[in-house]
C-alpha cells in the first residue's frame, strides 16, 4: 500500500459503467490507498444517476465532473478537465482502466500533472507495479520515482470487490468549465464485424500466426469439423495478414467469446487476444513454442507442430467414430 | 510539470528544409527484436538482454503508420513525410526501411545506451526535434511490440500541446485538407468517430492498411540518402520519472497441464479429455 491521495477514473458508455472501472477501484483500494475517490465525467443530465450507481456499488466517495464538453467521450475534453481538477489536489495516484478509452488519454494526463505513467498494470509489489513486456515473455517491476503517478490497470487482472462493505459512498458534483474543443466527436458505430456464429458456438477453434501460412487454415477447418457446433476464430495478427476477415477476430478489439471449448492453434497468447477468450470453460493450446504465454492461460497445452498434430488427431478421432459423415 | 529544453540537442548534420510543403508529417518508428525467442534473461543482473542471434526490424504497428503517411501524401499534394527513430546505431536500418517504403527524409536521434529507454524519455527526445519543425501531423503505431506501453504518441501530444487520438482504424481527408475524419477502434469491434484538426498526434492500429513492400527504385534511392543525425544528450537532462526494479519471468504455477508423450499419445490423451468434458 502506497497511502497517497488516489483517484479512480470511471469509464462509461451510454450510461453503463464499464466493468473495468470496478476492477480498477479494487486494485486502487488494495495497492494504492484505502479510500480512493472515484471520478466520473458526464453531461449535467446523466451525472447524478451515474455517480449514484458508482457510490452504491463501490462504497467510495464519488466526484462527478459535470459539463457538456464531456457529454460524449473525448480525449481532449477528458484530459483538460482532469488536469484542471487534479492540479488543485496536489500529489496523487490516478488509476484508469486500460481500455481503448483509458489508454487514449492516460499518457497526456500524466504529462499535464507531472506524473509518471505506467500502463497495463497487472500486478503490484511493495510500492512497485508489475506489467508484461517482450511479447509477454517477461514481466517488469517498476517503481514510480515521482509523488504522482498515472496507472492504467489491465482488464481482468483484478477482481472487483463484491458490493460496498461500508454502505454507499457520498456523491459530490463539480461543474466543469466549458472551453473550445478542437475535436469534434461524431458518435460511435456498432461493431462492423460482429459474428453471431462465433458468439453462439460451443467450440471455437482459433488460428494464430504460428499457423505459418493461409494455406494451413485448412488444418483449423479440419479440426473444427469434428465438433458439431463449432466456429473459427483468429488473432488480430491473422486478420491483419488477410488470412481471415476481421469478423473472426477474437480479443480486446474483436469478438469476446466464452465457449465450452476454446482450441488455440499457433497462438502466442498476447494479452489483447487472451482478454477475448479467457472465460472459456476449457482452453486447450497447441503451439510449437513451449514458452508461448498461451500455455499459462490454457488448461491443457500441447507442444507440437500443427501440421503434424492436427491431421493425426483428426484421423484418430475418425477411426473411432467412423467417417464422421453421418 | 516535467519539461526538457530542446537547446541541449545538437544538430550534427544540417537538415533539408521542407520548403513549400503544405502538410508536414513525422512518423515515429521504433526498432524491435524480430522474435522474443532470441531474448536472454540474465539471472545475475536480473535484466533481459538481446541474444547473439537477435535480429531487429521495424515495430509492425509503426509499419502501418508509415504506410498511412505515404497514403496521405498520395492523396493530397504538397506533403512531406519524415521518419524518426530513437536509439543506438542499429536503428538506422529501421529508418532506412521507412525511406525504402517511400518516406522523404530520415532522422536518427542517437542514444548511447543499448537498453530500452522509457517512453517519456523517448517522447521528450522526439518532441525536442518536432518543436522547431512545425509538423502538422505526427503518426506512430498504437504500441511497440517490445515494451507494450502504448504511450509515446500520447506523451508527445501532451508535451507538444497537440490533440491526440489513438487506435486509428480509418483516416480520411476530404474538402478541408487540414481536417481529418477518423475512426478509432474501441472494445468489441465498435468504432468511435471523430474529426481532428492539425496539429495532432495519431496512433495507428494494425489492419488500417496493408503496408507496402519497398519498391526497387525506393530501395536504391534510400541507399544514397543521408540520414540526419541528432545526438541525444547524455545523460538525459532530467532523471526518469520511474525506475525498472527488475525483470521477472512469467508467474509459474499458473500453467495448465502440458500433455507429454509421443504425438500419438498426446492426441489420444486430448481426445479422452474432450470426451470427459462431453465435447465429442
Amino acid at each position: 500500500m502506497i497511502e497517497t491521495r488516489c483517484y479512480v477514473i470511471a469509464l462509461h458508455d451510454n450510461g453503463r459503467v464499464a466493468e473495468e472501472t470496478y476492477e480498477t477501484a479494487a486494485f486502487a483500494r488494495r495497492y494504492v490507498a484505502a479510500d480512493p475517490c472515484v471520478v466520473v465525467l458526464s453531461g449535467g443530465g446523466e451525472i447524478e444517476p451515474l455517480a449514484g450507481r458508482l457510490a452504491d456499488r463501490t462504497g467510495l466517495t464519488v466526484i462527478g465532473l459535470a459539463g457538456d464538453i464531456v457529454r460524449e467521450y473525448c480525449a481532449e475534453a477528458y484530459t483538460a478537465s482532469l488536469i484542471s481538477f487534479l492540479r488543485k489536489k496536489g500529489n496523487a495516484f490516478v488509476c484508469i482502466p486500460h481500455t481503448a478509452r483509458g489508454i487514449d488519454f492516460a499518457p497526456q494526463l500524466s504529462v499535464g500533472i507531472g506524473a509518471c505513467c505506467i500502463t497495463a498494470v497487472e500486478g503490484a509489489g511493495e510500492g512497485t507495479f508489475i506489467r508484461s513486456v517482450y511479447s509477454g515473455r517477461f514481466r517488469s517491476e517498476v517503481r514510480p520515482e515521482t509523488p504522482s503517478a498515472v496507472l492504467t490497470v489491465m482488464p481482468g487482472a483484478f477482481k472487483p470487490e463484491k458490493g460496498a462493505m461500508q454502505g454507499p459512498g457520498s456523491v459530490k458534483i463539480v461543474p466543469l468549465r466549458a472551453f473550445e474543443l478542437s475535436t469534434k466527436t461524431r458518435g460511435t458505430r456498432e461493431a462492423v464485424h460482429a459474428n453471431m456464429t462465433l458468439s453462439r458456438a460451443e467450440v471455437v477453434v482459433s488460428a494464430g500466426r504460428g499457423l505459418g501460412s493461409a494455406e494451413n487454415l485448412r488444418l483449423v477447418e479440419m479440426l473444427s469439423g469434428i465438433f458439431p457446433k463449432s466456429a473459427i476464430g483468429a488473432t488480430r495478427g491473422v486478420c491483419d495478414l488477410g488470412w481471415l476477415d476481421y469478423s473472426h477476430q477474437i480479443g480486446t478489439t474483436g469478438n469476446t467469446v466464452a465457449p465450452r471449448l476454446y482450441l488455440a492453434c499457433g497462438i502466442s497468447g498476447a494479452v489483447q487476444h487472451v482478454s477475448g477468450m479467457k472465460n472459456s470453460q476449457l482452453i486447450v493450446a497447441i503451439n510449437t513454442d513451449p514458452d508461448a504465454s498461451i500455455f499459462r492461460t490454457a488448461h491443457f497445452g500441447i507442444v507440437e507442430d500443427l501440421k503434424v498434430f492436427i491431421p493425426l488427431l483428426v484421423d484418430m478421432y475418425r477411426e473411432k467414430h467412423g467417417d464422421g459423415d453421418a | 510539470m516535467h519539461k526538457q529544453t530542446c537547446s541541449v540537442i545538437k544538430i550534427c548534420n544540417g537538415f533539408q528544409e521542407c520548403g513549400e510543403k503544405t502538410v508536414k508529417i513525422l512518423v515515429c518508428v521504433k526498432q524491435v527484436y524480430d522474435s522474443p525467442d532470441t531474448l536472454v534473461f540474465n539471472e545475475s543482473s536480473g535484466r533481459v538482454e538481446f541474444g547473439s542471434h537477435t535480429v531487429f526490424r521495424m515495430n509492425r504497428y509503426d509499419e502501418y503508420a508509415v504506410e498511412e503517411a505515404l497514403r496521405i501524401r498520395e492523396r493530397i499534394t504538397g506533403v512531406a513525410v519524415d521518419a524518426v527513430s530513437v536509439g543506438p546505431d542499429r536503428v538506422r536500418k529501421t529508418i532506412r526501411r521507412a525511406l525504402e517504403m517511400g518516406a522523404d527524409h530520415g532522422i536518427h536521434i542517437r542514444t548511447g545506451c543499448e537498453t530500452d529507454l522509457d517512453p517519456l524519455e523517448r517522447a521528450h527526445l522526439i518532441a525536442s526535434l518536432a518543436r522547431g519543425r512545425r509538423y502538422d501531423l505526427i503518426l506512430t503505431g498504437v504500441m511497440a511490440e517490445d515494451d507494450m506501453q502504448s504511450q509515446v504518441g500520447g506523451l508527445l501530444a501532451g508535451i507538444l500541446g497537440f490533440t491526440c487520438a489513438t487506435g486509428i482504424i480509418s483516416l480520411e481527408m476530404h474538402g478541408n485538407p487540414r481536417e481529418i475524419l477518423l475512426e478509432r477502434e474501441i472494445e468489441g469491434g465498435r468504432r468511435e468517430c471523430l474529426t481532428l484538426g492539425f496539429p495532432c498526434v495519431l496512433t495507428i492500429q494494425s489492419g488500417i492498411n496493408t503496408p507496402r513492400y519497398p519498391s526497387l527504385s525506393h530501395v536504391l534511392r534510400a541507399r544514397s540518402e543521408e540520414l540526419e543525425l541528432i545526438e541525444a544528450p547524455s545523460p538525459a537532462p532530467s532523471p526518469p520519472l520511474l525506475s525498472v526494479k527488475r525483470f521477472l519471468l512469467p508467474e509459474e504455477g499458473e500453467k495448465g497441464e502440458i500433455i507429454t508423450g509421443t504425438p500419438g499419445e498426446k492426441a489420444a490423451r486430448l481426445l479422452s479429455i474432450l470426451r470427459e468434458h462431453s465435447l465429442l
